[in-house]
């Protein structure tokens, strides 16, 4: 249930600019911990500024719709959801330039998949990846740790698309409308455009669903506020439904507003991350390749009981999973 | 013991010395060749008597009076089945009176008196008392496990008591003959009077001896370091420890969470007021599996009610 949920509790915020500040945060941390060197007022030309950030993860957050429609048999709406969910969870607390959108993306997906019970093996999955798939899925099982532990373990995710069939059920029983199934096109629509912003960090499930629901219906030239007041809200004093027409108002208005990035400008961006990333968790660089070694050898030393050396817990990122060995 | 024969054959002890007497449960004796003669085939029935026998249940006459040995065979029948304790009476007299009506039964099947009644009596109080017969007879197993027990400890300590007397004694005989020894040496070859040589070796000796027999008898140990005693196997002999009972457990109403949104239908409403209509019906196969279209309905509908009131 989503009121007793850690979604609730821990993931769902009380407005934009509480989101705005965690991502400004990390980004300010990045820059002082990795440009200590670089001019006050250059440090931008160097690093990605908060908003870059964000127009970068918008752009992916379209690769990542794309990427899920790629699978054959086609996922559920629910894993797409999960995974939407635990990328932008990511992405508060964490900075593009620690850790590549790309490669979160997938791990993303990956876990998704799992939580799910959408059962995909790494060897299918990587398959619907372009470009090199074995180390494809060495990065994937190398970041699903790490995943995990920035999520806090919060893997249950409360996703919209249930709540959108209790309605249509309760519609179905209670109200006149006729052939209430024709709202389903709309609410699709509007479902997948919600995730492409931070309604999901906002808002219940489902004040979202009712927001599809009633959307779709005034696109189909049809009206469901009676339904929400005098059938829904008939119990519920007048404060609270002010509440929930202010939710589906904020979330109708987010929806309107999404539009893709300029394509121009992301390209640059993504130029300039590829400059100021954190090399450290670059898999083609050199001190990444260099220290996956150590780590290895590590395991080796450890295996062999000739010593005991404490292992390094603290960078998640060292924890090898068994097809890297 | 001269005069005892052989029913059937008239070989008598003075004839045969090797001649041994049989009785089975008539209490009729034969001796050994003929028991081998007539039950060839394993049962036949008793020359004196026509009861029924069987072979395997031949055994060695000790006394003299046959008749004795038919006792001994009843008595034991009897007791088996007619095994309450003191403890199971509620006074002396009633206890008293059981025992009295035990030795009457086995005096009537002993000297054939009124059979048919006994055995029925027999009968019934087996079937009246049929748990407390079991319950005693594993007591008296019990009770019989914890004799043996006893007696093989005795047995060890006994064993352990000579072996270690037959090592003092041993020890006497070797320590006199160094003495022996000793002593000749010191005539042989010391300079004082031999007077004085003999008390001091007389006194020493008789210290000596003192000491010897201050060694304790080490027991053997039969207790574990906790203990418990060493049985055979873990055959949970000891009484099952019991355990203070709590008190009872009270049901209390699971506390239902804030839903954070209007109340969801019960699924009374949802079978009555036409939510399953619009839900798709289970199929025969998925019936089978225990799956019903109820609940999928029930959380679409919770799902969708929970959290409406959500304030950020």
């Amino acid at each position: 249930m989503f009121s007793t949920s850690s979604q609730r509790k821990f993931w769902t915020f009380n407005d934009e600019s509480e989101l705005a500040q965690l991502r400004e945060k990390h980004n300010l941390e990045f820059i002082a911990k990795h440009g200590a060197h670089v001019d006050e007022y250059q440090r931008y030309n160097v690093f990605l500024s908060p908003e870059e950030e964000r127009l970068l993860l918008k752009q992916y957050e379209l690769h990542l719709k794309e990427f899920c429609k790629r699978f054959s048999p086609p996922m559920p709406k629910g894993v797409v959801g999960t995974a939407f969910h635990y990328f932008k969870r990511f992405y508060l607390y964490n900075s593009t330039m620690d850790f590549h959108p790309k490669e979160i993306l997938a791990t993303c997906v990956y876990l998704s998949c799992k939580v799910e019970e959408f059962n995909v093996s790494i060897g299918q999955f990587v398959a619907n990846i372009k470009g090199d798939r074995d180390k494809a899925s060495d990065i994937i099982l190398n970041n699903e740790l790490l995943l995990m532990q920035q999520l806090n373990y919060h893997l249950t995710i409360h996703n919209p698309f249930r709540p959108v069939e209790g309605f249509l059920i309760d519609i179905k029983t209670r109200c006149s409308l006729a052939n209430p199934e024709r709202l389903r096109g709309g609410i699709d629509e509007f479902l997948e455009k919600v995730f492409l912003t931070d309604g999901c960090l906002l808002y219940a499930p489902s004040q979202i669903a009712l927001a599809a629901v009633l959307h779709a219906a005034s696109k189909e030239q049809e009206n469901l506020d009676s339904y929400v007041t005098e059938m829904l809200f008939r119990d519920a004093g007048p404060d609270k439904l002010a509440i929930l027409i202010e939710a589906v108002r904020k979330i109708r208005s987010l929806v309107k507003m999404v539009e893709s990035p300029a394509k121009e400008r992301v390209r640059i961006i993504d130029k300039k991350l590829d400059r100021c990333r954190n090399e450290e968790n670059n898999p083609d660089s050199e001190i990444y390749k260099r220290r996956m070694r150590e780590a290895l050898d590590e395991d080796d030393l450890v295996y062999t009981g000739q010593t005991r050396m404490s292992l390094d817990t603290s960078g998640v990122t060292q924890v090898l999973s068994p097809s890297a060995s | 013991m001269d005069d005892q024969a052989c029913p059937r054959c008239k070989t008598t002890k003075y004839r045969n010395p090797s001649l041994k007497l049989m009785v089975n449960v008539c209490g009729h004796a034969l001796c050994e060749s003929c028991v081998d003669l007539l039950f060839l085939k394993g049962s036949g029935s008793c020359p004196d008597c026509n009861v029924p026998l069987r072979r395997s249940n031949f055994r060695v006459q000790l006394f003299e009076d046959a008749m004795v040995e038919k006792e001994i065979d009843i008595r034991k029948r009897v007791l088996k089945d007619y095994n309450k304790k003191e403890e199971d009476f509620a006074t002396l007299r009633e206890y008293n009176d059981y025992l009295e009506e035990i030795e009457t039964i086995i005096f009537n099947l002993t000297n054939n008196i009124d059979i048919v009644n006994t055995n029925k009596k027999i009968e019934q109080y087996k079937k009246e008392n049929k748990e407390l017969i079991t319950k005693n007879k594993a007591k008296a197993g019990r009770e019989e496990l914890e004799l043996e027990e006893i007696l093989e400890i005795e047995k060890q300590m006994e064993d352990l008591r000579r072996a270690e007397i037959l090592r003092m004694e041993q020890e006497a005989k070797k320590a006199k003959i160094r003495e022996k020894e000793a002593l000749i040496d010191e005539l042989m070859f010391a300079e004082g009077d031999a007077k004085d040589i003999l008390n001091t070796f007389a006194q020493n000796a008789v210290a000596n001896k003192q000491e010897a027999e201050m060694v304790p008898i080490v027991p053997k140990v039969t207790h574990f370091s906790s203990g418990v005693k060493f049985t055979r196997g873990a055959s949970g002999q000891q009484p099952l420890p019991t355990f203070e009972e709590g008190p009872l457990y009270k049901y209390e109403a699971p506390i239902i969470p804030d839903r954070c949104g209007p109340s969801a239908p019960s699924i009374q409403e949802i079978v009555t007021g036409g939510y399953l209509q619009h839900v798709r019906a289970e199929n025969e196969a998925e019936k089978a599996g225990g799956y019903s279209s109820t609940l999928p309905c029930l959380r679409a509908l919770q799902d969708a009610l929970a959290g409406l009131y959500h304030a950020s």
